[in-house]
């Protein structure tokens, strides 16, 4: 299949994680301070950054930054534009198709896109006032909040739910997904749940929060950033660190036909997205070495598992039982431990492991010969609690 | 519609309110009169819950083509979750609870908690016949349908 010329033309150049709790820092700081990692490790300085943009779950919502404060101030950056861009868990993705928009007209050499959260800390905070998770960052809700919606796994547990009562699926299919990736995370010192080694029965005797979810179903609440560096394939070549290329990236959203046909507490946005993001590299699943599916919960694994055609719908908790996506598997999936055992800073979480997974700086976790990454992100309730969300895939490559 | 499909609770709200706007306020005026209403199509019949455009067809200016109608309030159970965990305090009382998301016999996929004496036996087991309850909250000012399990 041929490429689109946009393809291997943009590469992420310098990479910044601020992995763990950081309860006597500040978002801000946090925020700069992976900055100030990823321009360091691309070789570069502060003057050469001339676009930057803020990975935040709601471009315009409750979580948007005071201008006042942004990361690029703190910093010192000498970016010619500063917003705000992400939807949910799609972050990454969504920025990175704006940034080469701007690199491809000449208005940037180098972009640095930055997301930072202090969930857990803040979570620490409501915690004390009765709430359980992410309160601060809960919306009010178009519906559902004063039936009990409260919380993302109030609504994504229904997708499990619904998986299961149709396909048959089961819980321990469920854990299989959460054992695996806490196998991945023992191999990633970075990992909050590094050192920290569960199996099926641990997943199964964790606390039914929402049934059929257990707590080891759901993803960690985090501190941290994630930051890095886009420029043209041209300027990465000359760079310190070895260049991740940007092969392909699709979206897909499911107000676009899932949420009509009622599939989307089944299915995910994927079929666009991975046609767009496929089209664009000239490859096909078969070519992917390494995987970084977004997994807020278990089930979105499971069903990007299917719906990216690893196995057949309905076929994914056969799959990840028989071990597929843990390590000595057929796809290495979710390598970092993901969000359910490294961090959750949305895709980002998934784009920094398919970083390091390309520059074959993983360690002990490193996937041989990884040449093609895929990575997803997801998120963004259209109308909550409808699961009316984007789907992302970008494809990352050694190789331009 | 039977008296035993009105509950009438005195009590402090200490949960979060609905949000209602300009566009789901008929929505909300119909619960307080015991209506369940959705969002239909005078062409073509499509039903939809919430609001939206009719999918089928163009439409008039701010979808004049569409508006509010009663549907018969039953449905059935297309998923749903058991919460063992109040995750916002209000819910304290209530755990567990069933939140249930139900296919309306006209289509369109609503949410709510069941109440009365049945419950899914496990969560394969979907697909039950609901009505809905209406909550009253004299004292608030509005009206919370819930779901029960009929047959």
């Amino acid at each position: 299949m041929p490429k689109h010329p946009s393809s291997g033309k943009y590469a992420i150049v310098g990479l910044g994680v601020i992995a763990g709790n950081q309860p006597d820092k500040s978002e801000r700081m946090i925020a700069a301070e992976a900055a100030r990692l990823a321009i360091e490790d691309a070789g570069l300085t502060r003057k050469d950054i001339t676009g930057a943009i803020d990975l935040r779950r709601s471009g315009g919502g409750g979580d948007r930054a005071s201008y006042s404060d942004a990361f690029t101030r703190v910093l010192g950056l000498s970016n010619n534009y500063y917003y705000i861009n992400g939807r949910g868990g799609a972050l990454a993705g969504l920025g990175m198709a704006t940034a080469m928009s701007f690199i491809d007209r000449g208005i940037s050499d180098y972009v640095c896109l930055m997301g930072a959260v202090t969930d857990w800390s803040q979570a620490q905070e409501s915690k004390k006032k009765g709430y359980r998770g992410m309160a601060h960052a809960e919306k009010r809700g178009y519906w559902g909040k004063f039936v009990g919606d409260s919380t993302a796994v109030s609504h994504h547990s229904w997708m499990a739910a619904r998986h299961m009562a149709v396909y048959g699926t089961t819980s321990r299919q469920l854990g299989a997904i959460s054992v695996a990736q806490r196998q991945w995370a023992q191999m990633n010192p970075e990992a909050r749940m590094y050192g920290r080694p569960i199996t099926i029965e641990d997943h199964q005797n964790s606390p039914l929060l929402a049934e059929p979810y257990h707590m080891l179903d759901m993803s960690l609440v985090s501190d941290g950033a994630v930051a890095f560096i886009l420029t043209s394939a041209e300027r990465a070549k000359d760079l310190k660190s070895k260049p991740a290329y940007v092969m392909g990236q699709g979206f897909g959203e499911v107000s676009s036909t899932v949420w009509w046909d009622k599939k989307n507490f089944t299915h995910m946005a994927v079929e666009p997205a991975k046609k767009q993001a496929f089209g664009q590299a000239g490859i096909e699943l078969k070519d992917i070495d390494c995987v970084q599916f977004y997994d807020c919960f278990t089930a979105e694994v499971l069903f990007q598992i299917e719906d990216y055609g690893f196995c057949k719908k309905g076929e994914g908790g056969a799959f990840v039982e028989a071990g597929n996506m843990a390590p000595g598997g057929t796809i290495p999936i979710n390598t970092s431990g993901g969000l359910l055992s490294c961090y959750h800073l949305g895709d980002l979480t998934g784009l920094a492991e398919s970083v390091r997974q390309i520059r074959g700086d993983a360690g002990q976790r490193q996937v041989k010969d990884c040449e093609l990454v895929m990575t997803t992100g997801h998120g963004g309730e259209l109308v909550s609690p409808g699961m009316c969300s984007i789907h992302t895939c970008t494809i990352l490559g050694a190789n331009p | 519609m039977s008296e035993s499909n009105v509950i009438t609770v005195t009590a402090e709200w200490k949960k979060p309110r609905p949000s209602i706007d300009h566009d789901n306020e008929a929505f909300f005026d119909g619960l307080k009169q015991h209506k369940f209403l959705i969002w239909k199509c005078k062409t073509c019949g499509a039903a939809y819950w919430p609001k939206a455009y009719c999918q089928h067809h163009d439409n008039e200016p701010f979808a004049a083509n569409m508006d509010w109608a009663e549907a018969k309030g039953t449905g059935k159970i297309y998923a749903f979750n058991k919460h063992h965990t109040a995750f916002s305090p209000g819910f304290k009382d209530e755990i567990p609870y069933w939140y249930a998301l139900v296919e309306l016999d006209e289509g369109p996929l609503v949410s709510s908690t069941l109440v009365g004496d049945k419950r899914p036996k496990d969560i394969y087991d979907i697909g039950q016949k609901v009505e809905v309850v209406y909550e009253d909250h004299p004292n608030e000012g509005f009206t919370i349908p819930k779901f029960r399990i009929i047959g």
